[in-house]
């Protein structure tokens, strides 16, 4: 029991134990007054670091997501290398690339067909083909989507076959790593900005600008996000960059702002922000230099939702064919979608399930490493 | 409770208002004005352009232009549809509201209800591979790309083992003919389900104060529950248009199955969450020390006290719903405000969009109402103070 | 039906028998880093009609003592030798349905801070009659239940209408007086009161612990108090038992024990808070903190702290001895204690 209320103490106020730490080192004679400032600084960062460190991974679902969002990571930067070196633009160019794959298919009876994508029929040979051609024959045709192939001796390497425009997929996946992190890192610092400034302005100043700020963050969070981002998207043409900031500046004026007021308003009780007022410091030094950084990783816990929330919003529009946007996950998948492929499940996998799959698994990642981060902030969800 | 009925039921009115006059502005971003998009279409004459004109004010000033939007709004003038020319908007939305509705609240009570139970065993029976799988699948869930998921459902359960039904909301060729209207049918599974509802409520105050002992009310709560459910049943079974209540079901199944899922994922994630603060109260031992048995303890103190965060979180997952809904019925034809709004959207069909998203916001609205009042009834605390 | 409060009052009370047998009771925290040995070889008695006091600093493990009785401990501690009998039964040896069934009808208790013990979506009534549902389940119509609630709002001194209030509409003071009248609703034969004031402002601390006095004698119940305040719970019990560290480190009669207290830790702990009524005397500071229970020191665990401490101390533990007739003590230099007294009162 005694053990439990003392390593409670300590996980609760991190901020004291490490004022003590540093007391301690002024004691042992340590010469602080010749260390700069910024090595201090940074010795405590790295301090309060390795052992939030060490909590966060006792989750070990927080490392599978930091394992995700690498694997993504690796993916982004990988496509721009591999455009410059080993990829010809004019067939992996993931928007205006083209390759006719040569499949193999079967020549059978019009009514004996069950396999389309290795099969074709009789009549439809002679028709788009050759009218000498005859059933049992096998021909190679051009086609789009073409499966998956490695590469040899005649064809060219598309591990996740074409699109039905005779892209390639795989260079698409990647390209799509690429827009999804730019998009949910600039939603997520938009975000980040909008949701600590209004909810440190709000919280320290209090009052009628307080009121008006919340009932705006109340409207903003009143309201259905998707159906105004489809009309808006209507109305403008709206790029990666633009979606990113409207995204960033809905959410972080929405609930962000209100959870990250109420954190900022903890803040402001304590008696380091009186200390600071007696010793002469102005409203914008007390907001940006006490009362922001104690709110910032809070705001970073809810940057990791918004960009799980920026890449669903992103990948959802897009496959409705809202966004003025070239390629993503989305488009990949509006592009299966409106070319007839919707229900082709199993048959042309390769269509819709690299962009589905990653999409989520993206948006799981940064989920899962927000959840492990609130067991960081949040003691009470641990497990004991 | 009446005064803060009212309190709220004026703040909702104000934010009502804001909600359209951001629609309005939203709508007259577009350039030009609204009755230039009818100039290149063939179906609908100029005269009607030039009154429409007229009516909706578009020759005015700005202001007295958004006046007339409002006002009109208010009595109950949504427009004539663009696209589908010379419906009224009203009639086309009225049409689709109780199918969105099916659609939307089935979804949401069985994923409420379901996120409920299964968050609240997890959180029970803590630690272990079942918790370990629960949570990762309820994030899945949470976080799958939502229209691809909808359509790995369709392809899995539509078109690959085909038990369900691909798209729309009845087999258009056994209606026909059949006297029976689609809509009215909708309307009535509704309002049956509503008065079996009520008539529960009122049969469980009636046997709170008529039971001699606790024992004997649960058991009687639990045999009219089941008695409702029965006749509600049966009165189906009989019903003269049981076929195609029985299709309209069968439709409904998989897009509720769809929504629901994913609903699913967060509200069990929350109640878990909910559930292992409220385990950690002082009342719950107490509840321990006092030898009650354990599903009393987890049932009647720690889940009804971790009920109420659950509660809240439906006015933040209502966004979630509401997407959820717009592109469920996108996906499986599903003849709704959703399917109304995007198709819309699509050809630029004005009134019936602004018609779309206010609805949406007075639905929003009528949510946020019942929450608050489910609140009020479910924590006393609020209740008296 | 033989629940009520007039047969609550007839208990026939033998105060040499023995209601509660503690027997070398060890219990452990399982955690990542090891055990917490938060109980370790205690043992004591309560007799029938009796009233104890378990007293020590706030982690010395008299709440955990308290929980073991009616195993409510959480799901990483365990038990790993001893016996708690109750009534001549081991409580440790019964099923856990079999102990469910004992809880509150055998021993409830009084929690520390009233203002959580209660659930607060329920009326206080509906939450005593949650009690009588279960350990007389059908045998008492809701009548007969709303009687008996109402007789023990009265018992309490509080009026029988509140009983459908909910807790948020009670005062602190009328809070703990409910939580009391709820422990006595199955008429226990022993209630456990942990720190059963501590919340409360100083007249109604004396108002409920007057009241519990008063219950205790008239319906010929034994009650186990548990406080870090000793001067609080010296008035209310006839013995008092001294708890460091998870040991049991005195145990006597009260008088005896708060007068001349023998264990170095005991003594301090009285010492270092002043005294109106007693002796003028120089206060003695109780240095030092509390020992880590995943290591606890080597010999006595006081040794750390102790004044007196010796090699000895360091190495052996010492055994709890009875001093005197019913008086026990944990400590090889107890004889020595009485010396600082006398230096301290000159």
């Amino acid at each position: 029991m005694a053990t439990k209320e003392t390593t409670h103490l300590d996980e609760t106020i991190p901020e004291e134990a490490e004022a003590a730490a540093t007391f301690e080192e002024l004691l042992a004679g340590r010469d602080v007054a010749t260390e700069p400032l910024w090595r201090i600084r940074l010795r405590l960062f790295r301090r309060s670091f390795a052992k939030n460190w060490g909590l966060f991974t006792e989750s070990k679902m927080g490392i599978v997501g930091l394992i995700i969002i690498a694997v993504f990571g690796l993916m982004a930067i990988a496509h721009p290398i591999l455009m410059s070196t080993v990829w010809d633009p004019v067939i992996y160019d993931p928007v205006s690339g083209y390759d006719a794959v040569f499949t193999e298919f079967t020549i059978v009876e019009d009514d004996a067909l069950v396999d389309e994508t290795s099969e074709i029929g009789i009549t439809d040979a002679r028709f788009e083909l050759n009218p000498t051609v005859d059933v049992g024959d096998t021909v190679r045709i051009p086609a789009q989507p073409a499966p998956p192939t490695l590469g040899g001796e005649e064809g060219r390497a598309h591990f996740l076959g074409t699109d039905p425009q005779g892209r390639d997929i795989f260079s698409q996946l990647l390209y799509g790593a690429r827009a999804a992190f730019l998009l949910g890192f600039v939603a997520a610092f938009t975000t980040v900005f909008i949701a600590t400034t209004v909810g440190s302005i709000a919280a320290y100043y209090g009052g009628k600008l307080d009121g008006f700020l919340m009932r705006t963050a109340d409207l903003i969070l009143l309201m259905p996000l998707l159906p105004l981002l489809i009309v808006l998207s209507a109305v403008v043409q709206i790029n990666m960059i633009m979606l990113g900031i409207m995204i960033g500046v809905l959410g972080g004026f929405g609930g962000d702002a209100i959870i990250l007021k109420s954190q900022a308003l903890s803040i402001k009780v304590k008696s380091y922000i009186d200390a600071a007022r007696v010793a002469g410091g102005g409203d914008g030094h007390i907001i940006f230099r006490h009362i922001i950084p104690n709110v910032v990783p809070l705001s970073l816990l809810y940057m990791m939702f918004g960009v799980t929330t920026a890449i669903a919003l992103e990948a959802t529009l897009s496959f409705l064919g809202l966004l003025n946007i070239q390629m993503s996950w989305g488009i990949m998948i509006n592009t299966a979608s409106t070319q007839g492929y919707l229900l082709s499940g199993t048959s042309y996998w390769w269509l819709l399930f690299p962009a589905g799959l990653a999409v989520s698994f993206l948006a799981f990642g940064f989920f899962v490493v927000g959840r492990g981060m609130d067991e960081v902030i949040n003691p009470r969800l641990r497990a004991r | 409770m009446l005064r803060f009925l009212t309190r709220r039921l004026i703040q909702m009115f104000i934010l009502f208002i804001i909600f359209l006059s951001v629609v309005w502005l939203l709508l007259h971003l577009m350039p030009g004005d609204i009755s230039d998009t009818l100039i290149g279409d063939p179906n609908i004459p100029l005269s009607t352009r030039l009154e429409l004109q007229e009516r909706l004010g578009l020759n005015q000033p700005l202001h007295i232009q958004y006046w007339t939007y409002v006002t009109n709004f208010f009595k109950g003038e949504l427009g004539v549809s663009f696209s589908r020319y010379p419906q009224d908007v009203w009639n086309i939305l009225w049409e689709a509201i109780p199918r969105t509705l099916v659609l939307v609240l089935t979804a949401t009570l069985i994923a409420y209800w379901m996120g409920f139970k299964s968050g609240k065993l997890i959180a029970w029976g803590r630690g272990g591979k079942t918790e370990q799988s629960f949570i990762v699948g309820g994030i899945f869930l949470q976080t799958v790309f939502y229209p691809w998921f909808a359509i790995v459902m369709l392809w899995t359960f539509g078109f690959f083992f085909g038990w369900f039904p691909i798209g729309r909301f009845i087999s258009v060729g056994l209606w026909q003919g059949s006297g029976f209207d689609a809509s009215s049918i909708f309307q009535q599974l509704i309002l049956t389900t509503f008065i079996a509802f009520f008539v529960y409520l009122g049969a469980r105050s009636i046997i709170k104060r008529a039971a001699p002992t606790l024992v004997t009310q649960q058991r009687l709560q639990r045999v009219v529950a089941g008695l409702i459910i029965l006749v509600l049943v049966a009165f189906w079974y009989y019903h003269p248009a049981r076929t195609y209540v029985a299709d309209v079901v069968w439709h409904t199944v998989l897009p509720v199955a769809t929504l629901g899922l994913v609903l699913f994922g967060a509200v069990m994630l929350i109640t878990r969450t909910s559930m292992l603060e409220t385990l950690g109260e002082d009342y719950i031992l107490t509840a321990r020390a006092k030898g009650l048995p354990k599903g009393v303890i987890r049932d009647r103190h720690a889940a009804r006290n971790a009920l109420l965060p659950v509660v809240t979180s439906f006015v933040l997952a209502l966004g979630t719903v509401i997407g959820g809904a717009i592109i469920t019925e996108e996906i499986f034809s599903w003849p709704g405000m959703g399917k109304l709004f995007l198709d819309g959207i699509i050809v630029s069909d004005i009134p019936l969009v602004a018609g779309a998203l206010a609805l949406t916001g007075v639905l929003t609205l009528f949510a946020h109402l019942v929450v608050d009042v489910l609140y009020t009834v479910l924590d006393p605390r609020i209740r008296i103070s | 039906m033989t629940l009520s409060m007039e047969n609550l009052q007839t208990r026939r009370v033998d105060p040499n028998q023995p209601l509660l047998e503690v027997d070398d009771l060890v219990m452990h925290y399982k955690i990542k880093a090891g055990d917490v040995s938060a109980v370790d070889n205690v043992s004591f008695t309560i007799h029938q009609g009796e009233a104890v006091g378990l007293v020590g600093e706030s982690g010395c493990g008299k709440t955990s003592a308290a929980l073991s009785l009616l195993r409510l401990l959480p799901a990483n501690a365990e038990y790993i030798s001893g016996q708690i009998r109750l009534n001549g039964d081991d409580l440790l040896q019964l099923t856990e349905e079999e102990m469910r069934e004992r809880r509150w009808k055998d021993i409830a208790m009084v929690f520390q801070g009233a203002m959580n013990s209660w659930n607060p979506v329920y009326r206080v009534g509906e939450q005593i009659r949650e009690v009588l549902d279960t350990h007389y389940r059908g045998e008492m119509t809701i009548e007969e239940q709303d009687r008996h609630i109402e007789a023990l709002f009265r018992a309490v001194g509080l009026p029988p209408e509140m009983a459908a209030r909910y807790p948020h509409e009670f005062s602190g003071g009328m809070r703990q007086r409910a939580v009391i009248a709820m422990a006595l609703a199955c008429s226990p034969d022993l209630i456990i009161a942990d720190e059963p004031t501590t919340a409360l402002d100083v007249i109604v601390q004396d108002q409920i612990l007057r009241e519990l006095k008063r219950i205790q004698a008239e319906m010929g119940m034994s009650i186990l108090y548990i406080s870090h305040d000793i001067a609080v719970i010296a008035e209310v019990t006839d013995s008092l038992g001294v708890m460091y560290a998870g040991k049991l480190v005195e145990y006597g009669p009260t008088s005896e024990v708060f007068s001349r207290p023998r264990h170095p830790y005991a003594y301090l702990l009285l010492r270092s808070t002043p005294s109106i009524t007693g002796p003028r005397r120089k206060l003695a500071p109780l240095e030092g903190e509390p020992p880590d229970l995943l290591n606890p020191p080597t010999g006595c665990r006081f040794h750390p702290r102790c004044p007196f401490a010796t090699e000895k101390c360091v190495v052996e533990e010492p055994p709890l001895e009875e001093i005197f007739e019913g008086h026990r003590v944990a400590c090889w230099n107890y004889e020595e204690v009485p010396e600082l007294e006398r230096e301290l009162v000159r």
